[in-house]
């Protein structure tokens, strides 16, 4: 029933592999990039893989799914998932373009508004689950539903174009800074935000009394609420944070893609579970990091890349994909119960 | 009784280890045709395993087992229910969505010409049983409908299908109704005068008295006594089951204690249907620096009651009130009963006590975190040095702070548990069974953090099914049956024997004082 820790032996043999279970998906990143410069084609000699811009295309192809994968890496850490993400980046995209096109609203109450809609929403869903008891599953396939109707009936069914300029009917030009690199036109803005979003993250998750309560819930929920965790009020903010990220999510990409889609980002919410697994995150709860998820949502844009730059069929590299999701999760079977 | 015949059942000289420990030491049971005969004995005296091997789910033993005087030697219960014995479990094994008949029926069910299931025979056959058992139940309804005595019934009638003549109840009216339990004696008598064999394990001395022909007891494996059920005296069967003079594992906290904490009055929890085991009236009270026991069988409200104070209990008004340090308090939740100085030990620490895969720190400190907290964000050393402080103080043998809590021990995770909670610094601190599970060496230390724990002024309310623990351990001790309050016992003048004969319902003992005053 119990083992006793205290074999030397045993502790010394067993600390290369936690450590290869705890960071797999990091490893497995590392073998991604190696294997995609390996294969990267070559111009002028130079490696295309190795470009910089092309690194830093492969950031901003993933600061979507990274985004929402950060939020989604807390709920399923809590043992839970959400799966109306995707459709509320539909909903804040749409809401993004109509406010600034339609409405002629400032860019900073655009942004307040819609990330504020992706709050509430999230909060709502939140309440739902924690507080009625319904399903998280049930809650968010509803949600997943209601945001994508609420997004077409806002929207009028067509996809909300955004121009630049000072005149009615155009968005103000400060916006199509989404669309723009920084530091001297290398880095582009979504990645930076997707960088700074992870970063906050990473760090919040390791300091805060929050993510405490967090990992808490997730490894024995019974146990969290009788040691006096708020499960309650901390499984509604997880879904809240979820539903935030997700609206900024939608803003970066109405942003990125100069228009307001009702039907934009059905199937995200899949990618970035996807991520969190791959990630080494467990899909019940209380064992994972965002660095992980960061790392897995890399390894997988790592891989379209390369795979697109060799100009593999675009159905190959699903069954690429696929393939990794599957191998992510095996190796978490393998994984000792003594990794946390 | 008639001797000469062949009895149904002979188990002779069986014996049964599991490691190193020996869980049966060459028991002989005997099982006569029209009996029931009581099985008692002290939790971990053997019983289970004894019976699991008669019924095929336990191998590997020594010894003969005869079914109607012919040798036989079981390697699964599909094979023991071929001989015609079964097993009626505590948990019940059923399908809940399925139907009475389904479940009956399950797994060989009569099929039609064309190879499907014959679902009116399925509800005419099991109606037939039902009939001739005594028990009144509609074959169709899902048994997830029904009660936990009525599914019960249909678990002897699946039995009975299989035409067993061999039927173990165990513990088969620790989660029924007073109603309930009078109609599965009912279907009992019937089965004995159609002479079926019954092996019916009970802590319910009265019932034993009621229901069975003959009681053997068992101790730490091996069959101290035999009696007739009916002239035994709740106090000769545990006098049998404790079998040893009290020990006194742990005593000498001093019995000055200081003002009075905590004061329960008349407490009962009220809900549109109440449940056997809420409070219903209990009284006590627990001074600082004292521990006092609350003992009672499974069922009794033990737990419940403890649930109740920490605020976790059945939702629903309150009769009665709750003093702590002379005010009234009513927690809403744990955190509420937490921030009150209540903290709580819960009855399993895998299930409600530790997140196992989680580490040593995470779970030692995980109730003070947002309070070593500033701004939100807890600082590593402050959440290590706590951690470290608590553990060493309590002794918690472990390879690293940063392990998993699951590979520890059993006392050391309880010891964790137990960690968690002083961290919070509480005035009242309620533990259920905080010894399940642990092995003596921890048990003795766990004694002892207690002993100092109220030695500093704070008090303990102690439940437990053991009753050398609360008489060792406790300054006074309540008994509860039925979630009221019977009895209040000093332990200084009861045996563990009175003690159990309390819990059983047997009032004419010598030191009881009927509480409730």
């Amino acid at each position: 029933m119990s083992v006793e820790l205290d074999e030397p032996v045993r502790e010394r043999r067993s600390e290369f592999l936690p450590a290869l279970f705890r960071f797999q998906s990091l490893f497995g990143l590392v073998l991604v990039f190696v294997a995609a410069v390996l294969y990267s084609p070559h111009k002028n000699g130079q490696l295309l893989f190795l470009d910089s811009g092309n690194l830093f295309n492969v950031v901003r192809s993933i600061s979507e799914i990274g985004i929402l994968a950060v939020g989604m890496t807390l709920v399923i850490l809590i043992g839970a998932i959400d799966l109306s993400v995707g459709a509320v980046l539909g909903l804040a995209s749409v809401g993004t373009a109509a406010l600034l096109v339609r409405d002629g609203l400032g860019v900073v109450p655009v942004v307040v508004i819609v990330l504020a809609i992706g709050l509430g929403f999230g909060l709502l869903q939140g309440v739902a689950i924690a507080t009625f008891g319904i399903q998280a599953f049930i809650v968010t396939l509803a949600g997943m539903q209601i945001a994508r109707g609420l997004a077409r009936i806002w929207s009028g069914g067509q996809a909300i174009g955004i121009t630049y300029g000072d005149r009615p009917g155009q968005a103000p030009v400060a916006f199509s800074l989404l669309g723009e690199r920084t530091f001297g036109g290398l880095v582009p803005i979504p990645a930076l935000i997707f960088i700074v979003v992870a970063a906050l993250a990473v760090v919040l998750l390791r300091v805060s009394a929050f993510s405490r309560h967090v990992y808490a819930i997730g490894g024995n929920e019974k146990a969290a609420r009788l040691s006096g965790v708020p499960v309650t009020r901390v499984k509604i903010a997880v879904f809240g944070i979820c539903g935030l990220l997700a609206a900024l999510a939608g803003i970066v990409h109405a942003g990125r893609l100069n228009f307001g889609g009702p039907n934009d980002g059905g199937g995200y919410e899949l990618d970035a579970i996807a991520a969190v697994v791959i990630g080494g995150t467990s899909l019940t709860g209380g064992r994972g990091s965002v660095a992980g998820t960061v790392a897995g949502a890399l390894l997988v844009g790592v891989l379209r890349n390369i795979l697109a730059l060799r100009n593999v069929d675009a159905n190959i590299q699903l069954l690429v994909i696929g393939l990794v999701i599957v191998l992510a999760a095996g190796l978490q079977q393998l994984r000792p119960a003594s990794v946390s | 009784m008639s001797e000469t015949a062949v009895p149904l059942v002979e188990m002779i000289g069986v014996s049964k280890s599991f490691g190193g420990v020996r869980a049966v030491a060459g028991a002989d049971f005997t099982v006569r045709e029209g009996e029931v005969h009581a099985l008692l004995g002290e939790n971990g005296a053997g019983k289970s395993t004894l019976m699991k091997v008669l019924s095929g789910e336990v191998g590997g033993y020594r010894g003969e087992i005869r079914i109607g005087g012919e040798p036989v030697r079981f390697t699964s219960p599909a094979d023991a229910q071929r001989a015609g014995v079964a097993m009626i479990h505590q948990e019940l094994d059923l399908v809940p969505a399925l139907s009475v008949a389904e479940n009956v029926f399950l797994g060989r069910e009569p099929k039609t010409a064309f190879g499907t299931v014959d679902r009116r025979r399925v509800v005419t056959e099991t109606a037939a049983l039902l009939e001739r058992t005594g028990v009144t139940l509609d074959p169709r309804r899902p048994v997830e409908h029904l009660r936990t005595g009525e599914q019960q019934l249909v678990t002897i009638v699946k039995a009975l299908s299989l035409d067993a003549r061999i039927l173990v109840m165990d513990e088969p009216t620790s989660a029924l109704s007073v109603h309930e339990v009078e109609r599965l004696f009912t279907v009992i008598g019937g089965l004995r005068r159609a002479g079926a064999g019954i092996v019916y394990i009970s802590h319910r001395m009265e019932e034993i008295g009621r229901v069975a022909d003959r009681a053997t007891v068992l101790r730490n494996g091996r069959v101290v006594a035999e009696f007739d059920a009916r002239a035994m005296t709740a106090a000769q069967a545990s006098e049998a089951m404790v079998g040893r003079p009290v020990h006194l594992m742990f005593r000498g906290t001093g019995t000055a204690t200081g003002e009075e904490l905590l004061r329960v009055e008349n407490l009962a929890v009220r809900r549109p249907r109440p449940g056997l085991r809420d409070p219903a009236g209990v009284t006590l009270s627990v001074a600082e620096g004292e521990i006092v026991g609350l003992a009672g069988l499974l069922g009794s409200g033990r737990t419940e009651l403890l649930e109740t104070l920490f605020g976790v209990g059945a939702k629903g008004p309150w009769q009665g009130r709750v003093l702590l340090r002379g005010s009234r308090i009513r927690p809403r939740g744990p955190r509420h009963a937490l921030k009150l100085g209540i903290a709580f030990v819960p009855e399993d620490r895998r299930i409600a006590g530790l997140a196992l895969e989680h580490s040593v720190l995470a779970n030692t400190v995980l109730s003070i975190v947002d309070r070593i907290a500033r701004l939100g964000l807890v600082s590593r050393r402050a959440e290590r040095n706590a951690a470290r402080e608590t553990t060493e103080r309590l002794g918690v043998k472990l390879a690293s702070l940063s392990g998993p809590v699951g590979s520890l021990s059993g006392g050391n995770q309880q010891k964790v548990v137990l960690g968690r909670n002083l961290l919070t610094e509480p005035r009242l601190l309620l533990l259920d069974e905080p010894t399940r599970g642990v092995d003596v060496g921890a048990k003795a230390e766990i004694y002892r953090l207690l002993g100092e724990a109220a030695a500093r002024g704070l008090g303990v309310l102690l439940a437990s099914s053991e009753p050398a623990e609360l008489v060792g351990v406790c300054h006074r001790v309540v008994v509860l049956r039925d979630g009221r309050g019977m009895h209040e016992l000093n332990t200084a003048e009861v045996s563990e024997a009175d003690l159990l004969a309390a819990s059983m319902g047997e009032g004419a003992v010598p030191g009881l004082t009927v509480g409730g005053a």
